[in-house]
């Protein structure tokens, strides 16, 4: 899974909520349905709001993995 | 949810970012808000207060340390500054309520830009906060 293919990437190491569900909601705007964006996170806090935000918006959460305290995520938009 | 409404009491530099950080995340989404800054608060919509705002109480001596923090957290650490970017996303109003206005000295020349407007607080109950999805008060 780590070979995921991804349209975007979306770094947001360091930054802690709000900021990295205000940046996946702007960035998931620029992508056309289908594609897919990876996410890079350091809130733990993220374990929660992605799959939660997914849930609300219809997005496609495809993949998550944790390693040494980074998370990524890999979303395909609705 | 489709809404959102906020009452801002408390103007501690750090007692500000809790309402701002959920206004933020809320709006983001597409979630309408609409935030009602009342009391001493209601100063945060003017540059000048904005400016001035501390974390107040027990942890007043750790104003510049809370504000690298926020700043490394990727948020605006200007509260006039995070204003703005809330403003940006197209999604949130700021309301002064009319009786603080009065009070602490708000009005049409001093408030900020991004302010919608100066409105009673019983509008803003029936009509934002009574009809909203969520409301939140701080």
């Amino acid at each position: 899974m780590d070979k995921m293919k991804s349209n975007m990437t979306l770094d947001t190491s360091g930054k802690c909520c709000p900021m990295p569900m205000v940046e996946t909601n702007n960035a998931i705007r620029k992508l056309n349905s289908g594609e897919v964006l990876e996410i890079v996170a350091t809130d733990p806090g993220t374990k929660m709001d992605i799959p939660s935000w997914c849930d609300r918006t219809g997005n496609q959460l495809l993949f998550s993995s944790e390693n040494d305290n980074v998370f990524r995520y890999f979303i395909a938009k609705s | 949810m489709k809404t959102m409404a906020i009452v801002v009491r408390d103007d501690g530099y750090d007692k500000l970012l809790t309402p701002l950080a959920f206004a933020y995340f809320a709006s983001a989404e597409g979630v309408q808000v609409d935030m009602l800054f009342v009391n001493w608060a209601v100063l945060a919509l003017t540059e000048d207060g904005a400016r001035a705002l501390k974390v107040d109480g027990v942890h007043a001596d750790k104003d510049a340390w809370v504000r690298a923090r926020v700043a490394a957290a990727g948020l605006p650490n200007d509260i006039n500054e995070l204003l703005k970017a809330l403003k940006q996303t197209g999604n949130v109003n700021f309301y002064a309520c009319s009786l603080a206005a009065n009070i602490f000295g708000v009005d049409k020349e001093n408030i900020i830009p991004e302010a919608t407007d100066i409105v009673g607080a019983a509008w803003f109950v029936n009509d934002k906060a009574a009809k909203a999805d969520h409301s939140q008060y701080f």
